[in-house]
């Protein structure tokens, strides 16, 4: 017993470094099986307050671009309001206009956190998007502020399809540009041309059918394969980022429930 | 030592951090983190399971500002248990280091070993460990080079003109 106390002073130092590392392995894992759902991320208060306070004073730097963004704006939803008068107007799905008040786009796991919370009626797993296409999807969701986990995260998966055919492929991240992002499943027997546009494919609550999400910028076939490499051009400029818009669905729990149901 | 002025320092540090270093998104690779100035340059007067502590608080306040929990706590934790095994191999005048670590205790070439070792261990484990697969190695192995450089000519420079 007394030579188990001295080998244990005697390395006190290492064990105190072994069960330290150990806590913050421990951080970690969590952190990793499930991103920004703890108190001390940027869904906390006063860290999200700070960052709204960075935000707001580099928000001046960009009023004269984000005002040509907003005349753009202005003009797109006119004419959607001519075009809607004829069709049947969509009111399942809802827009929610949102400020980003913090945002990174050169690590592997980028995050954006917005100033809208539960109180706002936002939602873990709803859309966002702005005038340009798909941002991403809520991760966490605390009172005032939410994180969203954006296109350019190597653990996002979104559902889209081609414009001209319906062909359906998920769009994934691989870490390096944030203009760019790869498109997966696209079998060899496709013919995929450069240009080619890609919309959301609506088989998910998550976004409405056809949001502009990119376009083929170039796809590689490598002899042997059956899948293609195609690198998408996103249309959302993530570095400029400022508004957003959630997208909240109103049959998106019931979807959900039913979805889940079958497991 | 002085503990006000310790900790006055590391505020303004994690200040600048904070609201300037953390905002720079130079290359798409360089992510200095010069909050680990203040641990590096504690004098070895405390426990050595205290600075590990230290070390695990600083990092984890570090964490909550980037939503890395954990990665800059192991970082830290790791670089503040090498810190004093490394200065006994460097500096033979063991005296020395019950004053704060500067330029003006260990000299010019002392000095940038003991930097230039513990900032890329430091950056390594934080890079990697945010990367978090090998599929992303060359990326990391750049990313350490690119951000130690930085985070070490800050550090350096500091040193230089305030303990010349």
């Amino acid at each position: 017993m007394q030579n188990l106390l001295k080998i244990l002073l005697r390395y006190s130092n290492f064990l105190v470094f072994i069960a330290l590392e150990v806590a913050a392995f421990l951080l970690i894992s969590y952190n990793n099986a499930f991103p920004r759902s703890s108190m001390l991320s940027t869904a906390n208060a006063f860290v999200a307050w700070q960052e709204e306070q960075i935000s707001n004073m580099r928000g001046y730097f960009s009023l004269r671009s984000l005002n040509e963004q907003l005349a753009a704006e202005n003009a797109e939803l006119r004419n959607q309001i001519c075009s809607m008068k004829s069709d049947e107007v969509d009111t399942i799905t809802h827009y929610v206009p949102a400020k980003v008040v913090q945002m990174t786009t050169d690590q592997l796991h980028n995050y954006l956190t917005i100033d809208l919370g539960s109180n706002q009626g936002i939602r873990r797993g709803q859309g966002v998007r702005n005038e340009e296409g798909v941002v991403g999807i809520v991760r966490t969701v605390g009172p005032h502020y939410s994180v969203v986990l954006p296109i350019i995260n190597t653990h996002t998966n979104i559902s889209c399809r081609f414009a001209k055919n319906d062909y359906i492929a998920t769009l994934q991240w691989n870490g390096q540009d944030c203009r760019f992002a790869q498109l997966a499943d696209v079998a060899a027997h496709m013919v995929v041309n450069t240009g080619d546009t890609i919309v959301t494919s609506g088989l998910s609550p998550v976004f409405p059918e056809g949001i502009p999400v990119g376009i083929v910028e170039n796809s590689v076939l490598k002899e042997g394969d059956s899948y293609y490499t195609i690198r998408v051009r996103l249309n959302t400029n993530f570095k400029r980022l400022r508004y957003v818009e959630v997208v909240q669905n109103a049959h998106q729990q019931e979807l959900e429930e039913l979805q889940h149901g079958l497991d | 030592m002085d503990w006000t002025k310790q900790i006055g320092r590391y505020i303004l540090v994690m200040v600048l951090q904070v609201l300037l270093f953390d905002q720079l998104q130079l290359w798409g690779a360089c992510h200095p983190y010069i909050y680990i100035l203040c641990l590096l340059m504690l004098p070895i007067t405390l426990p050595h399971s205290a600075d590990m502590l230290i070390g695990a608080a600083a990092g984890l306040l570090m964490d909550v500002f980037c939503n890395s929990l954990g990665i800059h706590m192991a970082a830290c934790i790791l670089l503040m248990f090498i810190r004093p095994y490394l200065l006994g191999v460097i500096v033979n005048d063991k005296d020395r280091l019950n004053e704060q670590i500067t330029l003006h205790t260990l000299g010019w070439e002392a000095m940038i070993k003991y930097m230039a070792i513990l900032v890329v261990i430091h950056h390594l484990t934080v890079f990697s460990l945010a990367a978090w697969s090998w599929a992303h190695m060359g990326f990391v192995l750049l990313e350490t080079i690119v951000s130690s450089i930085v985070t070490m000519l800050i550090i350096i420079g500091y040193n230089a003109l305030k303990y010349r």
